[in-house]
């Protein structure tokens, strides 16, 4: 948290007859709220820049000859303001709605609006609501919108609601006011269609029915509706959403203004990716594989087949011999309630979750470094930075929220942005966070190990070093130094295109922060020599004396929406629950006292190590819950083999996966819409997930089955409820596990740091402070298979919604760059290298440097083939994101 | 691409503010003033220089009323009809024109050669009744004089009586 | 007929001016630029403005020196000077003959400005459909350019300043001064709330000045002749100088003229303006331009300066002077400009955006004989709730029409009003609506 204590200067003012002392600058309209008098009003928000237009708001001032709007007017002292005290100004609101009724449609039995409107609620208040209006009303036609959102614009007041935030917010600016006068309405571009985020920020901003969810059009009345306020289940930003659900229906999500660390915002998949529970393709009962086809049956015969043949493995082979894999999309319960059960009731260590992906790569440099496996900072610290460095990230379409924490810091409160992403700037009908920068090093998918070297030895070169922490490590001072200074610019800039000036203007900005954040992404946490590269931006951090500081560190994204989780949890097999390792005594003795079983003795394994040992039939069983390793991983990764080998598969899922279909026994497993429990987000931050609708068909949540397994493998783990796992984990680890409205960031160790500037960093320094070798470079383009904004995590696939947005994968480059190979919008192309070949449909987009082509990887099925394997010598990340290819033009379509 | 092809007029444009986007209605002026309306392409070719996206370059060009939107007849006969214009029989001016044309505001003659509007003061008052032309202003217009102007125009393209620079009373001969 | 000093329009009367630098120099131009380069402070320039009076002769009438005033000494800057040529105002066309005939006089007067107030770059925002005005302008910049009076190292003095030709593209509104710079900044230009003030925070929020073509015209003769002399013409001390009138409408003579502030308007109609065109007399006139409510003939001894105006209830706005003969229908002359109004609202605020459609829709009804009972009552409402309840002034300026014309020609709607009820019955009402 930034403990910069600004001392403001306070105004005290009186609203209604009620005194208040507010901050100088705030406005006389947010003034009114902290005393509880609320001023009626259409075009303000907090989240936007006063634009006074719906003339709504208005109050007596005295002293001030007219009547003021009060989104617009900052408080003084002595002011004294009249709003539901005076005549003058309720006048006046009746007027602006009789106004406002004059062109509105009085359409509330047709409007999706109806019953949460403000047009009416104030209708209500001020005004008989009908309109006195006997004249022409002026009609728009109405027109198609977009597959997701859906314009009425008769209904539109012109607040400029949606345009602001798009604009201000989002930084999309999509949404345009077109025409002038009463004829005004909001259109996207001529004729065309809406093309955005598909955020559904315009559609929850809208304070009337002008624009509104296609997708949950003429479902429902605001009132029939149950809300449940749960999180969001799809990526690692953790946003407060709330089901609105009619009959045990999933009706529509949104998310309310001011809450959670999304603070009211979405992105297209929490706001229309919710109907994935409901897809007709749900699995609903157990299945058992006889012969090739799988049979439905009791969950009574499931479990017992699962409980026999794990006990018979066990047996035969050693516990050892079964292996586990779970996911972040799992609740924290049901992931510390599978490694209970894998290492106290099954007595493995060899457990594995997504958090191998990439995850693991930001946390365990975390904890290497500053000894904790949270971050040390928060959404506010992003916020009020006064400098942030962005490298790998891609954030609009990976973390969207998070991205929007960076945007409104630089946006909103001026700090600066230094980028390393393979991005150019350019506009496109998403946003681009690069063109918030002001430095960007655009770099290729290959570049960022050289590039981040670039920016350390621009750091060193002009000595923006922290003295004090200089003067008490000099060693590892001296040692990070020669090593950077041995690195030459030219090779730097042969590698990355980019001159030293980028680099040294780009250090002196990040030098000068104050309250700097690094965001760490998936093109480095998940490319290869990942985990040397995060630990060089802690580097990075330490040089420049940040690590400690306050409102400073650095902040790898989480994918999934509980990796964090998964981590903590124990979900990876040599981490136990609470972040100690499994080496370490004094942790497995308070474990196994509080279980009331031994820890085993073996060490854990990956999942490439598992993949490595079913393929040399060490492994015998998989027990794989939430994951789908055959469509995650590359056919290079050697995992078709690898289960093939495996006697025994168990796949707990919503859906018949790929790697389900291979199963041998399928358990239905209920999604987050349908349980309680909690997640950890990409902060650190624990919040409760809320059932919004019963368990689909027969499915179980996940942490039921485990107990259900133990009972059958004659160990029994049983819990009440998912209260009693949580009270048991918060009684494991006291004080990390509140949940509350804000996170409490991890403070970075000292001893941690001073244990690694003095011996831990020399372990790799050398193979971190190298240049990658050049490969020699035969084929053309490097390839990049990387999330897309419309989808995320494993089941955004069955979203309905979603799949109107972006239903296929196209091979994206940069217009000029596909000129050159002869290729437009639509052509086919026949890509391929040593591993594969694939043929693709082109698509444009000005953002992708040249010399790269981005894939989507939610659609990556066939071009999967292409994607060469290799994994971390420290943390066993496997990587697969990156590949060279060939590009060959095929026939025109 | 219409924009490369004024390279150095658009040049010149952008080097005059210090904002990009303080460039739009001069470019938007001049890809009207090529291809006689405001088309897709050039708003995404504007869209593009300014560092803007096609929606904000629409909504700017909808506000403004001299943007058009489609291509429309060689000359434009724009003629005012503000009360001040009006009190000296402006709309008499636009039945003349109709008449002798054959077409109601808003509608283009069918060879393409004249479209007739009627538009807000032009900042002519004081010599009303009067219209605009493309680029040139015709004032003190009598149904004799309006059809002089509408004969030339269809014939050599110019007429010349288009007001030059604006004086008006012009002062008496001093001796 | 009384013979008043010419100023503004001295130059331009000269047979054989031409409007080219080198007349506008052989006529003493650029010589007050000369003066304030070498020999003055920019304080003693913003001074000498403060002294002579002179207030905006755009509409608004502020006092220009007390403008300049407010640009914050220790900004960092850049600062801006725009001067407001988008003349839209029906009823005006002043501007458009100083800036065609005599270009110069009002460069040089931006040139002045842009030293008093510290702005390297200025921008003259002259509405779209000028094109001819654009051109002689845009010479004219070339010509001052070339001599030296513009561009980088001014005279040899080492200062920078510049002038562009910015020209809009059909939008009244854009007159306004905060619409006109989010015009001049790519946007569509509807207006800011204020505070904060253009002088704080304007043009790409940094410091501006918005000027009118007529106050950047006086500014050379100002520093000339000094600031006590220009006091002393006119109406002093609140209406200082001349003014060139746009006189309009049913007269013999009608034109811009150029007279010291306050002349009765007896005298500037039937004496300058050589009185009715016909033998009906007059029944109203508009003093300001289509903003400025009407007046009657009981009016014409009203002096034409800021206060008396203001104090019969008016506004001398623009200058902007309309003349209207007996038989004239006064609905009609409303309803014409209440259309221009509507067609003008750039829809920003509600009860401007609404109510002028709403209003526009009554008085077609009524002129169109189908006027109801209430119609009435409902304008007279509707005014009261759009005046003082806007972002702009166009709230205000919008409704001086119709209800100076129900003031004083009340009996002509009520006629209409009875006539349509006779003849029209209830269930046959429809609504007329023009866009």
């Amino acid at each position: 948290m930034a403990t910069q204590a600004t001392t403001k200067e306070m105004v005290t003012l009186t609203i209604d007859g009620k005194s208040t002392s507010v901050p100088k600058g705030t406005l006389v309209i947010e003034a009114a709220r902290q005393v509880g008098v609320m001023v009626p009003h259409f075009c303000y928000h907090p989240k936007l820049s006063p634009d006074a237009n719906c003339r709504m708001c208005l109050v007596e001032i005295e002293k001030m000859p007219r009547l003021q709007t009060s989104c617009s007017t900052p408080v003084a002292e002595g002011m004294v303001v009249k709003s539901s005290t005076s005549t003058q100004a309720q006048e006046a609101r009746k007027s602006v709605l009789d106004f406002i009724l004059a062109n509105h449609p009085l359409d509330c039995p047709v409007c999706d609006q109806g019953g949460r409107c403000d047009l009416q609620d104030f209708s209500h208040e001020y005004t008989a609501t009908t309109s006195r209006f006997k004249e022409l009303k002026r009609v728009f036609q109405k027109e198609y919108f977009s597959p997701l959102i859906e314009t009425q614009m008769n209904r539109c007041v012109q607040c400029l609601r949606c345009v602001r935030y798009c604009d201000q917010v989002m930084d999309v600016k999509a949404l345009a006011p077109v025409g002038r006068g009463t004829l005004t309405e909001i259109k996207a571009f001529g004729a065309h269609e809406l093309d955005c985020e598909f955020c559904g920020g315009c559609v929850q901003i809208c304070p009337v029915g002008a624009i509104t969810s296609r997708l949950s059009m003429y479902e429902f009345r605001p009132w029939m509706l149950k809300r449940t306020d749960s999180v969001c289940g799809y990526c690692g930003d953790g946003c407060q959403i709330t089901f609105q659900t009619k009959n045990n229906d999933l009706i529509e999500v949104n998310s309310t203004q001011g809450s959670g660390r999304n603070n009211g915002d979405l992105c297209a998949r929490g706001y229309f990716g919710y109907h994935v529970s409901e897809h007709p393709d749900r699995l609903t009962l157990p299945l058992i594989k006889k012969g090739n086809e799988f049979q439905p049956v009791q969950w009574e015969d499931a479990l017992e087949l699962v409980g026999q043949r794990l006990l018979d493995i066990k047996a035969k082979h050693g516990a050892d011999a079964i292996g586990g894999l779970i996911s972040g999309r799992c609740t924290n319960e049901d992931i510390y309630v599978f490694q209970k059960f894998m290492r106290g009731v099954v007595g493995t260590n060899r457990i594995d979750s997504s958090v191998r992906y990439g995850h693991l790569n930001g946390v365990h440099a975390l904890q290497r470094v500053q000894g904790t496996y949270r971050w040390s900072v928060s959404f506010d610290d992003i916020v009020s930075a006064d400098t942030l460095l962005l490298v790998g990230t891609n954030i609009t379409e990976t973390n969207p929220i998070t991205g929007l924490k960076v945007k409104e810091a630089v946006k909103r409160r001026g700090a600066k942005l230094v980028t390393i992403e393979a991005l150019e700037t350019a506009i496109g009908t998403i946003s681009n966070i690069v063109n918030l920068a002001q430095h960007h090093l655009g770099v290729k998918p290959t570049g960022y190990a050289t590039a981040i070297l670039g920016l350390l030895k621009a750091v060193v070169d002009q000595g923006l070093l922290d003295g004090e922490f200089q003067a008490k490590s000099p060693a590892y001072f001296n040692d990070v130094s020669a090593r950077l200074q041995a690195l030459s610019w030219d090779s730097i800039h042969g590698q990355t295109g980019l001159a030293s000036d980028a680099f040294k203007q780009a250090a002196q900005v990040f030098g000068r922060g104050k309250e700097v954040v690094i965001l760490v992404g998936p093109g480095v946490l998940r490319a290869a020599g990942g985990f040397g590269m995060t630990m060089n931006l802690l580097d990075l951090l330490l040089l420049t004396g940040k690590i400690m500081t306050p409102g400073c560190g650095l902040a790898p994204l989480a994918e999934e929406n509980n990796d964090q989780g998964a981590f903590e949890m124990g979900g990876t097999g040599a981490v136990l629950p609470g972040g100690a390792s499994l080496g370490d005594p004094e942790a497995r003795n308070n474990l196994s006292q509080a279980w009331g079983r031994p820890i085993p003795e073996t060490p854990g394994s990956s999942l490439p190590q598992m993949i490595e040992d079913a393929q040399q039939g060490k492994l015998k069983a998989l027990f794989i819950v939430g994951e789908n390793p055959l469509s995650s991983l590359p056919p290079s990764s050697g995992i078709h083999s690898a289960l093939e080998k495996v006697e025994f598969l168990v796949c707990q899922e919503l859906f018949l996966t790929e790697t389900a279909q291979q199963a041998q026994v399928v358990l239905p497993a209920s999604s987050y819409a349908e349980k309680d429990g909690t997640f950890t987000n990409t902060e650190g931050h624990i919040q409760s997930v809320r059932k919004a609708i019963d368990p689909v068909g027969d499915s179980r949540p996940d942490w039921e089955i485990f107990s259900a397994l133990s009972v059958m493998m004659n160990d029994p783990m049983e819990y009440e409820d998912v209260k009693q796992i949580g009270k048991e984990i918060r009684n494991l680890f006291p004080g990390t596990r509140t949940l509350g409205p804000a996170p409490l960031p991890a403070q970075p160790d000292s001893s941690s740091i001073a244990r690694y500037v003095t011996v831990d960093y020399q372990r790799d320094m050398a193979t971190r402070y190298q240049l990658p070798t050049n490969t020699t470079e035969t084929e053309e383009i490097t390839l990049q298979v990387s999330q897309s904004l419309f989808h995320s995590g494993k089941f955004s696939r069955k979203a309905k919604g979603l799949l109107q947005v972006e239903d296929r994968g196209k091979i994206y480059l940069h217009p000029e760059e596909a000129a050159r190979r002869g290729v437009g919008e639509g052509d086919t192309v026949k890509v391929s290298n040593s591993l594969g070949e694939v043929i693709v449909p082109v698509g444009l987009r000005e953002r992708i440097p040249q010399g790269v082509a981005v894939f989507p990887e939610h659609f990556d099925e066939e071009v999967r083939r292409l994607l060469p394997y290799s994994i971390d010598p420290e943390t066993q990340v496997p990587y697969y994101k990156v590949a060279r290819v060939h590009f060959e033009k095929l026939a025109r379509q | 691409m219409l924009l490369t092809k004024f390279k150095d007029e658009v040049e010149e444009i952008l080097s005059r503010y210090p904002v990009k986007r303080s460039a739009l209605l001069p470019l938007l002026n001049l890809a009207q003033r090529e291809e006689g309306f405001v088309s897709e392409p050039a708003m995404r070719d504007i869209a593009k220089v300014l560092d803007l996206t096609p929606p904000q370059v629409f909504e700017t060009v909808t506000f403004y009323t001299m943007f058009n939107f489609k291509p429309i007849g060689k000359f434009h006969l724009q003629v005012c009809k503000s009360l001040m214009c009006a009190l000296v029989r402006s709309d008499e001016v636009v039945e003349w024109i109709s008449k002798k044309l054959n077409i109601a505001p808003g509608q283009t003659t069918t060879d393409n050669t004249f479209t007739l509007s009627v538009v807000e003061c032009l900042g002519s008052c004081g010599t009303g009744p009067m219209m605009q032309v493309n680029d040139d202003y015709y004032e003190q217009l009598t149904e004799e004089k309006v059809g002089r102007v509408l004969d030339d125009l269809a014939k050599n393209g110019d007429c010349p009586l288009k007001s030059g620079p604006f004086m008006h009373p012009m002062p008496l001969a001093k001796s | 007929m009384a013979e008043y000093e010419k100023i503004l329009l001295k130059n331009m009367e000269q047979p054989g001016y031409s409007g080219s630098l080198a007349d506008y120099e052989q006529a003493g131009g650029y010589q007050a630029f000369r003066k304030v380069l070498n020999d003055m402070q920019p304080d003693q320039v913003i001074e000498e403005v403060k002294k002579s009076g002179l207030r905006g002769r755009g509409g608004a009438g502020f006092p220009t020196g007390v403008k300049w005033g407010f640009i914050p000494k220790d900004h960092p800057g850049p600062r801006y000077l725009c001067c407001n040529a988008d003349e839209s105002e029906p009823g005006t066309f002043k501007d458009r003959q100083l800036m065609e005939r005599d270009p110069h006089q009002m460069l040089e007067g931006m040139a002045i400005t842009c030293f008093a107030i510290g702005a390297e770059t200025s921008y003259v925002y002259i509405r779209g459909e000028f094109r001819l005005g654009a051109k002689i302008l845009e010479k004219a910049v070339q010509e001052a350019k070339a001599a030296g009076y513009l561009g980088g190292n001014v005279l040899g003095t080492g200062r920078t300043i510049n002038i562009h030709v910015h020209a809009g593209a059909g939008a009244y509104i854009c007159g306004e001064e905060t619409a006109l710079l989010e015009s001049l900044e790519g946007k569509r230009g509807m207006p800011r709330f204020k505070p904060p003030f253009p002088a704080t925070h304007g043009l790409y929020q940094k410091p501006t000045v918005v000027n009118n073509v007529e106050t950047m015209a006086n500014i050379p003769h100002i520093i000339n002749r000094g600031g006590e002399w220009f006091a002393g013409i006119g109406s002093p001390p609140k209406s200082c100088g001349t003014r060139i009138f746009c006189l309009s409408g049913h007269v013999k003579r009608p034109g811009n003229y150029e007279v010291p502030m306050g002349i009765p308007f007896r005298e500037f109609i039937y004496d300058v303006g050589g009185g009715m065109r016909s033998d009906k007399p007059l029944k109203a006139f508009i003093p300001g331009g289509a903003s400025a409510p009407f007046l009657t003939p009981d009016h014409l001894d009203v002096k034409m300066d800021f206060e008396a105006v203001a104090m019969a209830g008016s506004m001398l706005g623009s200058g902007g002077v309309t003349v209207m003969e007996e038989g004239t229908s006064m609905v009609w002359a409303a309803l014409r400009l209440m259309e221009f109004f509507y067609h003008e609202s750039c829809g920003k605020c509600t009860p401007c955006r609404e109510g002028s459609s709403w209003m526009t829709q009554i008085l077609q009804r009524i002129w169109n004989k189908r006027g109801r009972t209430g119609d009435l009552e409902m304008l007279d409402e509707l005014c009261r709730n759009i005046a003082g309840r806007t972002v702009c002034a166009f709230g205000e300026a919008e409704v001086g029409p119709i209800q100076s014309t129900l003031k004083y020609f009340r009996h002509e709607y009520e006629a209409l009003i009875r006539e349509a009820e006779a003849t029209m019955p209830r269930s046959k009402e429809i609504p007329v609506m023009t866009h």
